[in-house]
């Protein structure tokens, strides 16, 4: 019972962090119809940018975290307005190898910034925990948590009470009527291509709490994120927190499935990424548009 | 969404086709060339890199020493290098590349047994003679292949001394707990230590692999601390070190002795650590405290040469740096005693080599491998890596049991 909640604390809390991930890329896709594959390389930028401020001024990464966001995203609105809006209606293909490219781009600058070595933050509550009903929490990966749910929940009302995020919902709707009641297409897809870039580089400032950075450190995020907003539906906020909380309980629950089939010994601990997958096939089988997402024309 | 993941395919497929050419082609002519595909990106690049130091040292002490003297001539030596982004199946392809385009005259290995594996199948193909000084897994030399040769000591032995120094201390720790990712190395090192263990009346409470290159190990964790072990060891990488180090504090679980077979002895496991690092062990291939006596032709001892090395590249040299300018010495000695560039006499120069050097004794078996050459047991003590076993070398005791975490 003990190893089970703690197992289930275990998979909430690695979810969270998934779905901040997820959120960002889901959002592009969704609203854009871009693969945003340079998204793992703006985590690992928001990531280093985190472990330089800490570093150097002894800044906390958790105060690291709106800086990168505000970074990111300025930093993603600029790339999208200069680079990716040539291609943004170009076919799928195009997008995804402009934004390959530039993962390229950004992970070779920062293989000569910071070189290959890995880093880490280690803050003077790395490691704190406290234990409850048995179950030993850390505060790293709570806190993490909580300011993910956070971020979700503040993007979630700006996308449906403020003017820009409905300009935004709009617009991933239908583009041609939101541009005819005077939507500017092309801010708002720099907006949300920027929200996108801030999302992963809030996501890792806080990874640095429980993660070592090296400069392609966002590659497996990258494809966690694809998986987790893909379970979850894509384009949608609630899509990307539902499944990274599903994909983070189901891997921490594949740990304890040992089975033995002809005479070969499977370790749940060692295929906990293929028991997720199977999830997301029987997903895509039974709801096609994901667990929470909307069934589209 | 069959359109998106075929998408993913032909990225992935762009991305292992990509090599990126790291140095400029060498010289025919007077120098010999090697050719190495390395791990420059991906998540073993501190490997990598340290890998590159290592064959890199040698290279300029044999340049600024008169080059190899090969049947009464001197050579240069250069190295051409190839990024294969931690990856096996780019380093093959890379492999290829090296011989068959670039023509290079011989294989330094890359970093990693899985990578090792696949290049010692082209190098096989293609009779083309491979030192390599990091794949220590023993599936690379179980395939009866002649051309690929390794210096160090296999897999099952990293973690088996760590156990022998364990079960000395007293009190005598009962059980052990071992997590292990899953790559060739890391479950060769696994079973190397269930084996041992077994062998000598620990009772193994836990043994399970995690995916390799796994990006949260708080499952894993949780089942070793309810299993209770008086070891806990973890067969991995550096990465993985951190990250299972990071996990065993967050969910405080308290052991006699913590051990990692690859981590500990990189600069970074500290430097990323802190004092969380402090009394963790781990297996190493050598250390600056080893006391061979080697035969002339480079630095002799340990001593000699980690101080040189620091002086070139301001670190002191780490095991991947020596047993990476190790692979090198066995060409040199080699090629040395073969008196010629060509790739048969060179390869049985290989086979038949039994030379000291700084690194300890290089002499392969019928398979390849260096099964003469005992591993070392390291501690971190004060954010310094200090030879705690086999006693005969140990600058200083064990500190056993380990401190718990928040004593450290």
């Amino acid at each position: 019972m003990q190893l089970f909640l703690q197992n289930l604390v275990n998979g909430i809390l690695s979810g969270g962090i998934l779905a901040l991930v997820a959120l960002g890329f889901s959002l592009v896709y969704g609203i854009m119809n871009i693969i945003n594959l340079a998204h793992g390389a703006y985590i690992m930028l928001g990531a280093y940018l985190a472990w330089q401020l800490f570093t150097s001024f002894h800044v906390d990464p958790m105060l690291s975290v709106p800086l990168a966001f505000v970074v990111l995203f300025a930093f993603g609105y600029v790339v999208q307005r200069t680079v990716i809006n040539r291609v943004v209606r170009a076919p799928v293909l195009a997008t995804f190898l402009l934004t390959f490219a530039l993962s390229l781009v950004f992970v070779t600058i920062a293989l000569f910034i910071w070189t290959g070595d890995t880093r880490g933050v280690q803050t003077s509550y790395a490691g704190a925990n406290f234990t409850l009903a048995g179950v030993t929490v850390p505060w790293a990966k709570l806190l993490t948590l909580v300011v993910a749910l956070v971020i979700t929940g503040l993007l979630y009302l700006w996308l449906h009470r403020s003017k820009t995020g409905r300009a935004i919902r709009a617009t991933s709707m239908d583009v041609g009527a939101a541009q005819m009641v005077g939507v500017r297409v092309a801010h708002v897809y720099g907006i949300t291509y920027g929200l996108g870039a801030g999302l992963a580089g809030a996501a890792g400032a806080l990874l640095t709490l429980s993660y070592p950075l090296t400069p392609t450190m966002g590659d497996p995020f990258l494809i966690k994120g694809f998986v987790v907003c893909v379970l979850g539906g894509l384009g949608s906020v609630e899509g990307a927190l539902v499944g990274g909380l599903v994909y983070g309980i189901i891997s921490s629950f594949a740990t304890q499935f040992d089975v033995t089939i002809l005479g070969q010994h499977l370790s749940g601990t060692g295929l906990q990424d293929v028991v997720a997958l199977i999830v997301l096939l029987l997903v895509l089988i039974v709801r096609p548009r994901g667990l929470v997402g909307r069934a589209t024309a | 969404m069959l359109r998106i993941i075929r998408l993913f395919l032909v990225a992935a497929f762009a991305l292992a086709s990509l090599g990126v050419p790291v140095a400029q082609v060498g010289a025919a002519g007077d120098t010999i060339v090697f050719g190495s595909a390395v791990s420059l990106t991906g998540s073993l690049t501190k490997e990598g890199h340290l890998t590159q130091e290592g064959y890199d040292f040698w290279k300029d002490y044999v340049n600024a020493h008169g080059g190899l003297k090969v049947g009464g001539k001197s050579y240069k030596v250069d190295i051409k290098y190839y990024d294969d982004e931690s990856k096996p199946n780019n380093a093959s392809q890379l492999a290829e590349r090296l011989i068959d385009q670039d023509h290079v005259d011989f294989l330094l290995g890359p970093y990693g047994s899985g990578t090792a594996f696949t290049v010692a199948g082209i190098a096989e193909r293609k009779k083309m003679p491979m030192v390599e000084g990091n794949g220590a897994a023993e599936k690379i030399f179980s395939q009866g292949y002649r051309y690929t040769f390794g210096v160090l000591s296999p897999a099952k032995k990293y973690l088996q001394r760590v156990l022998e120094m364990a079960l000395l201390q007293k009190p005598r720790p009962q059980t052990l707990a071992i997590s292990a990712s899953s790559d060739a190395f890391s479950l060769e090192v696994q079973d190397g230590a269930v084996a041992w263990a077994k062998d000598h009346g620990l009772n193994v409470v836990y043994a399970n692999k995690y995916p390799d290159g796994a990006t949260d190990v708080s499952s894993v964790i949780s089942a070793i601390k309810a299993a209770k072990p008086d070891i806990i060891l973890n067969a991995g990488h550096l990465q993985d070190a951190i990250l299972v180090n990071k996990g065993l504090k967050e969910q405080n679980v308290i052991a006699k002795l913590y051990g990692y077979s690859v981590g500990p002895d990189t600069p970074d496991f500290v430097s990323t650590l802190g004092k969380d690092a402090e009394d963790i062990v781990g297996g190493a291939q050598w250390s600056e405290a080893v006391t061979y006596q080697g035969v002339p032709g480079f630095y002799r001892t340990a001593k000699e040469y980690a101080d040189a090395f620091d002086k070139q590249f301001h670190h002191r040299p780490d095991y991947h740096n020596a047993e990476s300018t190790a692979a090198c010495l066995a060409f040199q000695y080699a090629l040395e005693k073969a008196g010629s560039l060509d790739k048969e006499k060179v390869r049985d120069a290989l086979a038949g080599l039994d030379m000291i050097t700084f690194f300890g004794l290089i002499k392969f078996d019928s398979r390849g491998l260096n099964v003469f050459k005992p591993m070392v047991v390291n501690q971190i003590e004060n954010g310094k890596l200090v030879t705690v076993w086999p006693a005969a070398i140990a600058k200083a005791k064990v500190k056993y049991p380990a401190r718990p975490w928040s004593a450290r």
